[in-house]
């Protein structure tokens, strides 16, 4: 082993799971097999990253019991390494995995509880900022409303699941998960800092619509004209005292002429 | 090193953990310091904001674990820039790291792994220890690390390793009481040797943390976990590290396991004690 370059990719080889022989000689013993040595760094790279994940899907966990967390985690931890150093980052595609994790097939919900926690996860790791007022479009022409493009609160996520995975959330938080009917349908989702915590609530499917298209960067024109193809009947005007009055809208540009 | 501030010279600090944010703010406790591992809070949210709202009354101090200083992938600039707002918002009396390496090949190993100590080791911390504090602005603490392993071609004893870094980056350094005591007893060094090794100087801090005793192949390997009380060997030789360095800034780490927040204010506490009865006995204070 000529270089720290190499040391480092086998040690970091065998954190990951695999035997390196050739750092036999590289390790002192002392009374100990390196291999036996190397191990604890190795269980420690598990059950650290086994934590963090359950940290960040508490009510996945309780919903599969530690000992099935605790085996899915081994094996999205084995497929999935950390890329980044922030563990609250780690994890980001654990609904994915579980999703196609053959153990879990029948837990058809499982995904999308996942993902709730995860937007929550990631609401609670966005910067906080304050909300701009009425007053801050005054100077805005109506002729100039089309165009406007809101740069809504950096914690805002939206949520479209098959399943009722709000009540399902909050059920296991009181140890009540059988009493959910999974056959009630699913649940269009707004998750956001309040303070110093995470809420989540429902929205009816043009508000949902309208804000998520708001938030992916769409003109109020765009969006409004998605919303309006959900419900021709949706008030605009009164959806949008709603979305400033919530203190969502962080920021707003107007996009070019020519771009809508 | 710069002086710390006064409450933090004066009184041991603690590290703050997630679950004990909610308790600290609604109760700042009398502590002389609050340390926070910068990563958790790289994103921003209301822990944040939490934070910058106790800097108010508290001096705060970062500690960092996701530079790998000594990784071979080089520093990556991205979480260094974030590093760098975070230090810039919060104004810590203190930033501090560790010799050791955390990733290769872009893979985060989520651990303080060793170093070979070697004139290749040395030129990789020195080259990035140089290129963080460049872009901080300010000098580091670099801390010694709690060990498992030593490897055969290492041809410098770590705390030479320790000051050559200090005479060619001009970091201080982080002494880790703990890490000494469990490394030794891993590695079968002797703890107090150690200590006579540092040079006075650069000490920065002290940090005191609780470990664990794991049999492995019939052989007692100590465990830098975090959670549980500072043992009594570890208090011992923290009461030698005053005798050798004087006071510095103490923290004391709790973070697996962790117990309510008054557990911990009590190991705050008990260092204080502790610190008072050795520097006056070493005459560093004056009875008062």
């Amino acid at each position: 082993m000529s270089g720290l370059r190499e040391l480092q990719a086998a040690v970091g080889r065998s954190v990951l799971g695999q035997d390196e022989p050739s750092l036999d000689d590289v390790i002192e013993g002392d009374g100990l097999a390196p291999a036996a040595r190397l191990q604890i760094y190795r269980h420690h790279y598990e059950t650290s990253l086994a934590e963090a994940l359950k940290s960040i899907y508490p009510a996945v966990c309780r919903l599969v019991d530690e000992r099935f967390f605790a085996f899915a985690a081994q094996a999205y931890i084995k497929s999935s390494p950390p890329r980044r150093v922030c563990l609250h980052e780690y994890g980001a595609d654990f609904a994915e995995f579980l999703a196609g994790f053959p153990p879990c097939r029948e837990l058809v919900y499982l995904p999308d509880v996942a993902r709730l926690e995860q937007l929550i996860n990631a609401a609670l790791h966005s910067p906080v900022e304050e909300a701009l007022g009425t007053e801050a479009f005054l100077d805005v022409a109506v002729g100039d409303y089309p165009r406007l493009v809101f740069r809504l609160l950096a914690s805002l996520r939206y949520l479209d699941s098959s399943w009722p995975v709000d009540r399902l959330w909050l059920a296991q938080q009181a140890g009540q998960e059988g009493a959910v009917d999974l056959d009630e349908g699913g649940c269009l989702l707004e998750i956001r800092q309040r303070g110093e915590e995470v809420v989540f609530r429902r929205l009816d499917a043009p508000e949902f619509i309208l804000r998520r298209a708001l938030l992916a960067g769409q003109t109020l024109e765009s969006a409004a004209a998605a919303a309006l193809v959900a419900d021709p009947t949706f008030d605009l005007a009164m959806a949008l005292r709603r979305l400033l009055g919530e203190g969502l809208v962080a920021g707003f540009s107007l996009a070019p002429t020519d771009s809508i | 090193m710069t002086h710390p501030p006064a409450e933090a010279a004066r009184k041991a600090g603690i590290g703050l953990r997630g679950p004990h944010l909610a308790a600290v703010v609604a109760s700042p406790p009398a502590v002389g310091f609050l340390e926070v591992h910068p990563e958790n809070y790289m994103g921003g949210g209301p822990a944040l904001g939490a934070l910058e709202r106790l800097r108010r009354d508290r001096p705060i101090s970062l500690h960092g674990v996701g530079l790998s200083l000594g990784g071979t992938d080089g520093i990556d600039t991205g979480h260094l820039d974030r590093l760098a707002a975070l230090v810039d918002r919060l104004a810590p009396f203190l930033v501090s790291e560790h010799l050791s390496w955390s990733g290769v090949g872009g893979v985060y190993l989520n651990d303080l792994l060793p170093l070979p100590y070697t004139e290749e080791a040395l030129e990789v911390m020195v080259r990035h220890i140089d290129q963080v504090q460049t872009r901080l602005g300010r000098p580091i603490l670099v801390e010694n690390p709690s060990s498992y392993l030593r490897y055969r071609h290492s041809t410098i004893e770590e705390p030479a390793f320790l000051a050559e870094l200090t005479w060619r980056t001009g970091c201080g350094l982080l002494c880790d009481i703990n890490n000494i005591y469990v490394s030794g007893c891993n590695l079968g060094f002797d703890p107090l040797a150690y200590l006579a090794e540092l040079s006075v100087a650069p000490i920065g801090e002290f940090h005191l943390a609780g470990h664990s005793i794991n049999e492995v192949d019939g052989q007692e390997i100590r465990i830098d976990d975090h959670g549980s009380a500072v043992a009594e060997p570890v208090w011992a030789l923290y009461r030698a590290a005053l005798g050798r360095f004087g006071a510095r800034p103490t923290l004391i780490e709790w973070d697996s396991r962790l117990p309510d927040l008054s557990v911990l204010l009590g190991e705050a506490a008990k260092a204080d004690a502790v610190g008072v009865a050795k520097l006056r006995e070493a005459g560093h204070v004056g009875a008062s």
